[in-house]
């Protein structure tokens, strides 16, 4: 559920800020797509990221041993 | 028009997503408005003109007298400069021009500021040498000088004490060597005659011994050194001096001594033996020397005036010229019409300026009271155009990152509009770490903050590639403080910042920590690496499995958006062909494979599976129809795999064979019958040499494209295997920059804090300091940069760049100040 949830996240985040983008430097359709482009490029390679993080330690398969003397 | 057809019905368009569309113009400008509308053309700087003459050496060239008063006139304005430059001027900065001087008055002017400036540089060099002189003049007087009196109180105590014995009348007039045979012997009286000057210090030595080798010890040398150095009058350095005074006796040694005088560069002065006219001497040339030193003042001070003015005007002058230069050059590129008067341009501009090139020819039209107006048309040709990319500042570093692989070919795809945020991306997976990059943003807001002021000035090499780079950087460091924050580390600490860790003990009393280990017993940690890992046994087991399998994950991610890029050029350019038998095949091949093994990485993720990938992949080739047993992901598995192993199979030859066969069937089917190409319809009223050709006559060798295309295939299919793998350097760098970080935080920063003692840790931090900046944060932001550039340039751009085209470089006044400095 916190995969789903905080994917939702993301997508919500590439909205808004691809309307932030928008408002704050509208220059004709062209450079809007660009704009558009950049931001959800942007979203889409973070949310890669994390992704890949968070399902790699979903089920672990080996687990932390502390090292002696900690 | 170009060929290129101007497809793109697919999709709307984006801004640099293709080069803008350009357009052979060509423009007919009759002779009185040429200069004026070269330079609005010049202003508007967004044509780039075709060399019309180039079979012609510049010499022959329609203005080649101008250009070389242009190349005069730079040559005096450097020779200013360099005058500026040793007085110790330095031209001020470029101000608004304060009016417009046309070429020729400022030709004359710099004339006669040239001859000025030289005269009064040869006079004031003929003074300082007879400065120089007289100050040596007067030195030789006065030690000269002081020989003589030493040497007559000294005689005269010598006559004391020979008068003591003898007692001839004697007194101080009587010459101070008395000759025995003076009184009877007039004829043979040895008159003893002597010449003073200067030897340098150095010849000093060598010059006594020459004289007395000369002479044969018949001379009398005095030297005197003298305490400071003198400025040679000829050389004009100062030099370290000793004043000489020698005595000989007969013509033949006179004339000996004077050249060897003028061999050692020993200059002489006049000197006489009478103490009343040595004192007269001496008040005369100290005379001389104070007024020449005046009028030197007063000619220094005219030169220094003169240069001052010439400091202010240097750089609206320098600019005028360089334009007046670049404009002859350009009128030498266009064809001239004697008959009619005119000139013919024809260049390559974008569409988009036709309104502002007509303007600009109106304006010259009616500035210059032509009573004709320039003609504007647009020509058809197949010639490739010029790239041209609209940039801005921030997108204009990351156009040059792509260029300097290779410069887009016209309207191909540019991978520029991704590189913007792939490049960041990938550079930031390697170096993630959000204390350094925290650092990075530090620096790189500096830059950003003081861009006017950086802009103006004159950078350093290193400095001008980072100050262009700032934008880069600014995202560089934005990315990196994400990852940073994803593989939780700041200067390789983690932080719980989101939630508890997720790994808990066993037991109450945590006795298995250091054995078997702890175990998830809260949620997974939600936004990053957990930090329990940071310093356990196991962590580089499970990051580096972590790491490969993302780098993986996202190489297979970027190789796709190349193949998809590939699609979309075959697209625009309208060539079913490439997406038929070129993408289709690659795509089935790169997802057959290496999609399925990322799709099996994410499988196994989710279900906790303890497959072994290795043994999966491997078996898939080598023993598809075995039993999986215990590596089962999913159930119907090895159907899957023999499905997609036998469409890569398939799509190997799918890619090779059918593409020259068709494209060998396309050229039969487009020259069937073609004997004669047709005349291209040329409307024009002048004659002007068709240097367009249309390249009908295409050749097409059959065998060519066959292994062009099996060159291509091999590529793509080796190149899945060896790109993939390549991807992994995003794994390596990364764990080399984490572990790097960790040695210094723990061998330095936390050793340092152990030992309880101010100055050690104080040494501690410093050390710890220029380790992290040198090494992490210039090394290997170096080599993180390095390393993702090389990801998007050969594993990203090869799937679908082809980057052999030319880029736009128009005729601009902007650019000329680039270019000369």
């Amino acid at each position: 559920m916190g995969f789903i949830l905080t994917t939702l996240h993301f997508f919500v985040i590439g909205i808004i800020a691809s309307f932030c983008t928008r408002i704050c430097c509208n220059k004709g359709p062209s450079a809007n797509l660009f704009h558009f482009t950049l931001v959800i490029t942007a979203t889409v390679c973070c949310w890669m990221m994390w992704a890949i993080v968070y399902l790699a330690q979903m089920n672990p398969l080996i687990v932390p041993i502390l090292s002696e003397g900690e | 028009m170009a060929n290129h057809g101007g497809g793109g019905g697919c999709c709307p368009p984006m801004d640099l997503f293709r080069s803008e569309p350009m357009q052979l113009v060509q423009i007919i400008i009759p002779i009185e408005s040429a200069h004026l509308t070269a330079s609005y053309l010049g202003d508007i700087g967004l044509i780039q003109f075709k060399d019309l003459n180039a079979e012609k050496s510049p010499f022959q060239r329609t203005y080649a007298a101008q250009i070389k008063r242009c190349g005069e006139m730079a040559r005096k304005l450097r020779y200013f400069k360099d005058q500026m430059s040793k007085a110790g001027f330095t031209p001020s900065v470029l101000t608004e021009t304060k009016g417009d001087i046309s070429l020729d008055d400022l030709e004359v002017k710099l004339g006669d500021l040239e001859a000025e400036l030289i005269e009064i540089n040869s006079n004031s060099e003929k003074l300082e040498r007879g400065y120089n002189e007289l100050v040596e003049y007067k030195l030789v007087l006065q030690k000269a000088g002081e020989f003589f009196k030493s040497a007559q109180t000294s005689a005269v105590a010598q006559h004391r004490e020979a008068a003591s014995d003898q007692a001839p009348e004697e007194s101080l007039e009587t010459p101070l060597l008395t000759n025995q045979e003076s009184k009877s012997d007039q004829g043979k009286q040895v008159k003893l005659g002597f010449l003073a000057g200067l030897v340098p210090k150095a010849k000093a030595l060598a010059f006594e011994r020459i004289l007395f080798r000369a002479t044969r010890g018949n001379v009398f040398l005095e030297q005197a050194a003298l305490d400071e150095a003198v400025v040679d009058p000829s050389s004009g350095e100062k030099v370290e001096k000793n004043v000489f005074l020698v005595f000989f006796s007969g013509e033949r040694a006179k004339s000996k001594i004077l050249k060897i005088c003028e061999a050692f560069g020993a200059n002489r002065y006049p000197f006489v033996e009478d103490l009343v006219k040595q004192e007269q001497s001496i008040t005369e040339v100290s005379g001389k020397i104070s007024e020449i030193k005046t009028t030197i003042d007063a000619g220094l001070l005219h030169r220094g005036n003169l240069l001052q003015t010439i400091g202010e005007q240097y750089e609206p002058w320098s600019l005028l010229v360089r334009r007046e230069k670049s404009i002859y050059h350009t009128l030498n590129m266009l064809s001239i019409d004697v008959t009619k008067k005119c000139l013919v341009a024809e260049g390559w501009s974008p569409i988009y300026a036709t309104e502002q090139i007509q303007d600009a020819l109106e304006q010259a039209t009616i500035d210059s009271n032509s009573q004709v107006g320039a003609i504007f048309q647009v020509l058809h040709t197949k010639e490739m155009p010029p790239t041209f990319f609209r940039t801005n500042k921030f997108t204009d570093s990351f156009q040059t990152i792509v260029d300097a692989y290779g410069v887009a070919k016209y309207q191909e795809a540019n991978p520029g509009v991704f590189t913007v945020v792939t490049f960041p991306f990938l550079f930031a997976v390697m170096f993630g770490d959000w204390g350094h990059g925290i650092c990075l943003l530090l620096a790189t807001l500096y830059l950003i903050v003081k861009e006017k002021k950086f802009s103006s000035q004159k950078l350093g090499d290193i400095m001008e590639m980072t100050f262009g780079g700032r934008y880069v950087i600014l995202l560089m460091s934005l990315f990196s403080i994400y990852t940073g924050l994803i593989y939780n580390e700041f200067f390789s600490v983690p932080f719980e910042l989101f939630s508890p860790s997720a790994y808990v003990c066993r037991d109450a009393a945590c006795s298995e920590a250091t054995t078997i280990g702890l175990i998830k017993g809260r949620d997974t940690y939600p936004f990053g690496v957990d930090p329990a890992w940071h310093g356990s046994r196991s962590e580089l087991p499970f990051l580096n499995s972590l790491k490969m399998k993302m780098s993986i994950l996202l190489g297979v991610t970027q190789m796709n958006l190349g193949i998809i890029m590939s699609f979309f050029n075959a697209l625009y350019f309208g060539n079913a062909v490439n997406i038929w038998f070129q993408f289709i095949p690659q795509m089935i091949f790169l997802n057959g494979l290496f999609g399925y093994l990322s799709l099996l990485i994410i499988v196994k993720w989710c279900t906790g599976s303890q497959a072994d990938l290795y043994h999966v992949m491997i078996y898939m080739f080598l023993g598809p129809t075995d039993d999986l047993g215990e590596n089962q992901l999913f159930p119907n598995q090895k159907t899957v795999q023999i499905t997609l192993l036998l469409l890569a199979l398939i799509a190997v030859p799918w890619m090779l064979l059918p593409k020259p066969f068709i494209l060998k069937a396309q050229h039969n089917r487009r020259h069937q019958g073609v004997s004669y190409t047709p005349l291209e319809g040329e409307d024009e009223s002048l004659q002007v040499e068709a240097n367009h050709d249309s390249h009908d006559h295409e050749e097409f060798e059959f065998s060519e494209v066959f292994v062009h295309q099996l060159i291509h295939t091999i590529e793509f299919v080796l190149g899945a295997v060896s790109n993939t793998a390549s991807y992994l350097r995003l794994w390596a760098l990364s764990l080399a920059h984490s572990e790097l970080s960790t040695v210094f935080y723990e061998k330095v920063l936390l050793l340092a804090w152990g030992y309880n003692n101010v100055i050690i840790l104080i040494i501690g931090l410093i050390v710890f300091i220029f380790a992290t900046v040198g090494v992490l944060l210039v090394m290997e932001t170096l080599s993180a940069f390095l390393h993702a550039l090389r990801l998007h340039w050969v594993e990203f751009q090869n799937k679908f760049y082809e980057g052999d085209g030319y880029k736009f470089h128009p005729f601009s006044f902007a650019l000329l100040r680039d270019d000369d400095e």
